[in-house]
């Protein structure tokens, strides 16, 4: 009788507590539909007179592992429309929100809205709920859109693309004695500029002319330059031990090796010694940009267009590009959050100051048409560098084991004394054991240019 | 109603003879018994569903292959575990964790062992400040810890290659990664062993001491002969506890290399979170999981066995 007495008033305890974190939500009643505003978006598009969740308060989570001032723009901007929905950004760094997103959204706790990278397609397919929008209408107003329908449906699409680049120091670029003619188009022309930006006392580099350290699983996809695709003909099978890997890769070796305009102890992170002013050129994405202007804001930089093997010729592809993904609903989500989500995508899509600010934070290519010609994003030295996107190479949402096996091979050949055949090898058996696990198919077959062996 | 804490007698056995029962009394409070049934069960029950329910289930897993986010649970027998076995990457991950977890034992053994001596000596003052100091970075943490030495290891801008006047590139070095980690879990953790040798130092007999010096035996003789000895449960103690530890670290690897460059500096526990948590495969990751614990209760249970067999020894 005790015991039973006891562990009532534990559990009476536990359920008092339980109450007072998560009892009456608060929040704003809105009892009447606003009215007059401003119909939003081009062919898709975002009515905000009515009422959202019957008026009644209610608050959504939104997960993401970066540029969370961005994204909250977007909640602050439609929370003013409909000032009883609460949407709360939670930023979790990018290894955590890899670990506890995919388990949450299995348990069905996971938030009701979050941000996606495609290399995790498949893990976050089987738990994202369709937009609640014609796909035609994506289409139209999104480019890239197409890639992402499937059974007519969408469960997210690209806001912006995003490549490599090479950034160089301006200072150290006017300090050279280089000028603007001087930036060079081929491999043989980086060679000798990284050489006139080198510093050396001796033997010992006290600026490194170019860095690529820690950078290499984008430097891994170079090979398109030289003809080679990523996957074999069957879109299925990885292709990453090839010549072209390997010519690349010694390439860079030599520039450390040979040229020693850099060095694998010189500035173990390429971007952070790029920042500290110690390395004259790396080669990095778009989204360094938002980086350097939150870490470096002193520094003062330019970019062009990452070099190619033969002056004159159009390269197979100059490099891959990758689309940043829209927010993701979680179809786990209660029905009214996810009716809030659902309604909150359609703001999201068609919110163009928004996307806007969005796109200039990562320096992105803009998929959103209207934001096509804006003379800002235009003018962005980084959107400029890149140019047209006609000979880059969208794979597809690529699985994590391209850019772990390809970083972990070229960790092996410069730290750890391998060789490159038996490093790339390596990756290729690697990667080929992780796939055969998933469903991946490389979307390589939609390039433009595609061949199937094009070299 | 008024609550009595006076203790109860219970009442002698029926049938005993009242002043000669060969059982002790039970005194016990008002409530003793349903609290104390209370704490046992929420313990066990706690134990049960957080602890035994897990390792049920990943022993389960590990003879599957196991993906929980796309609901895959296929019986696979034992291919985990024979292609486990079969990896060098595993044997790898095993070996570095073994040396990683033997090294940083020794030197946080050693370490303790020596500052505890030197400030239990009568000749050190500010024995408080001493304990706090080195105590300090044991209850810093491990993440912390771990970021300010990745910027003191940068090879440009870093402290130690500053102040040293070395040009050495400790975190991607594959002859120096590793031994660098340890440098830091040592630092972090020796603190710990310090207090509890202090502890242990505390209960060393005066008396036993005094009477070495009496009979000759100098500063050395008395430390080898009768302080370490007497501390043997202690040391014993700090080493399976460092073992239980050491075998898991994951943290500094994390955080200062991600087991790199290539896999120089993977450890065993950095392999399971990466087959678990970004590759997915629960079932690859439970049977390294299960190898894990098998070397760890082995490796435990030596070293008790050892401590037992020398406390005979010195006894009889």
């Amino acid at each position: 009788m005790k015991l039973a007495r006891a562990i009532g008033l534990i559990g009476a305890a536990a359920l008092l507590l339980t109450g007072c974190g998560t009892g009456s939500s608060g929040g704003t009643v809105v009892d009447k539909a606003p009215s007059g505003l401003p119909v939003q978006g081009e062919t898709l598009k975002y009515d905000p007179n009515k009422l959202v969740n019957g008026g009644k308060p209610i608050e959504l989570e939104w997960w993401l592992w970066d540029g969370q001032d961005k994204f909250q723009a977007f909640a602050d901007s439609y929370q003013k429309l409909h000032p009883n929905v609460t949407i709360k950004t939670v930023n979790q760094p990018w290894e955590a929100y890899w670990t506890k997103l995919p388990l949450q959204l299995q348990s069905k706790k996971g938030p009701a809205l979050f941000n996606i990278h495609n290399s995790f397609d498949e893990t976050l397919d089987p738990y994202l709920a369709p937009y609640d929008i014609e796909a035609k209408d994506l289409e139209a107003d999104y480019s890239g859109a197409a890639g992402h329908v499937v059974d007519d449906k969408v469960k997210y699409v690209d806001f912006g693309m995003m490549t490599g680049l090479i950034w160089y120091n301006k200072a150290m670029w006017a300090e050279a004695g280089l000028t603007e003619q001087d930036t060079p188009k081929t491999w043989d022309e980086f060679r000798d500029v990284a050489e006139k930006l080198t510093k050396r006392d001796g033997e010992t580099i006290k600026q490194a002319g170019f860095n690529f350290n820690s950078a290499y699983n984008s430097l891994g996809f170079l090979q398109y330059q030289k003809g080679y695709n990523v996957t074999s003909a069957d879109a299925k099978t990885p292709a990453v031990d090839n010549p072209g890997t390997l010519e690349n890769m010694q390439y860079f070796l030599d520039l450390y090796n040979k040229d020693k305009v850099g060095s694998k102890d010189f500035g173990p992170k390429a971007v952070d010694s790029f920042g500290q002013g110690q390395s004259a050129m790396i080669y990095e994405w778009g989204h360094l940009r938002g980086t350097l202007a939150k870490n470096y804001p002193g520094i003062d930089y330019g970019t062009f267009q990452t070099p190619i093997p033969d002056a004159g010729q159009t390269p197979y592809a100059f490099d891959r590009y990758n689309g940043e993904s829209t927010p993701g609903i979680n179809n786990g989500a209660s029905e009214d959050q996810q009716a809030v989500a659902q309604d909150f995508m359609k703001f999201f899509l068609t919110d163009k100051t928004d996307m806007k600010n969005l796109v200039l934070n990562y320096s992105l290519a803009p998929a959103y048409k209207p934001l096509e010609g804006d003379a800002e994003i235009s003018a962005n030295p980084v959107v400029k560098a890149m140019g047209s996107l006609d000979r880059y190479i969208w794979p597809g949402p690529m699985p994590a084991t391209f850019e772990t096996s390809i970083t972990k091979a070229w960790q092996d050949v410069i730290y750890n004394g391998v060789a490159p055949e038996t490093a790339i090898a390596g990756a290729q058996t690697a990667i080929a054991a992780d796939l055969a696990k998933t469903d991946f198919t490389s979307a390589e077959p939609t390039y433009a240019h595609y061949a199937p062996n094009p070299r | 109603m008024t609550l009595s804490l006076r203790p109860r007698v219970s009442k002698a056995p029926p049938g005993g003879t009242p002043g000669i029962s060969t059982r002790r009394r039970v005194r016990t409070y008002p409530g003793e018994r349903a609290l104390r049934n209370t704490v046992i069960i929420i313990v066990a029950g706690s134990l049960l569903l957080l602890t035994a329910y897990p390792i049920g289930l990943a022993f389960v897993g590990s003879f599957h292959y196991w993906n929980p986010l796309n609901g895959a649970f296929d019986f696979v027998g034992l291919e985990n575990y024979t292609t486990l076995l079969s990896s060098p990457d595993f044997w790898g991950s095993m070996i570095r964790t073994g040396f990683f977890s033997a090294v940083v034992i020794f030197f946080r053994v050693a370490l303790g062992l020596a500052i505890a001596v030197a400030i239990f000596s009568q000749l050190t003052r500010g024995k408080a400040f001493f304990r706090t100091i080195f105590y300090m970075p044991t209850v810093t943490p491990l993440v912390a810890v771990a970021y300010v030495w990745q910027m003191m290891y940068n090879p440009q801008t870093g402290a130690i290659n500053t102040f040293l006047g070395l040009d050495l590139n400790w975190l991607y070095d594959p002859q120096l990664a590793l031994p660098s980690i340890m440098a830091m879990t040592i630092w972090k953790d020796f603190g710990y062993a310090v207090i509890l040798f202090l502890a242990g130092l505390h209960s060393v007999p005066e008396d036993a001491l005094e009477a070495a010096s009496v009979d000759g035996a100098g500063a050395w003789q008395r430390f080898w002969r009768i302080t370490f000895p007497l501390l043997a449960p202690m040391t014993v103690f700090v080493v399976i506890t460092s073992i239980i530890s050491y075998l898991q670290a994951f943290v500094q690897v994390l955080v200062l290399t991600k087991g790199g460059p290539g896999t120089a500096t993977q450890l065993i526990s950095y392999l399971i979170y990466d087959k678990a948590f970004v590759k997915y495969d629960f079932g690859y990751a439970s049977a390294a999981a299960f190898v894990l614990l098998i070397v760890t209760a082995l490796l435990t249970l030596i070293s008790f066995r050892l401590s037992v067999g020398r406390k005979n020894s010195l006894e009889g």
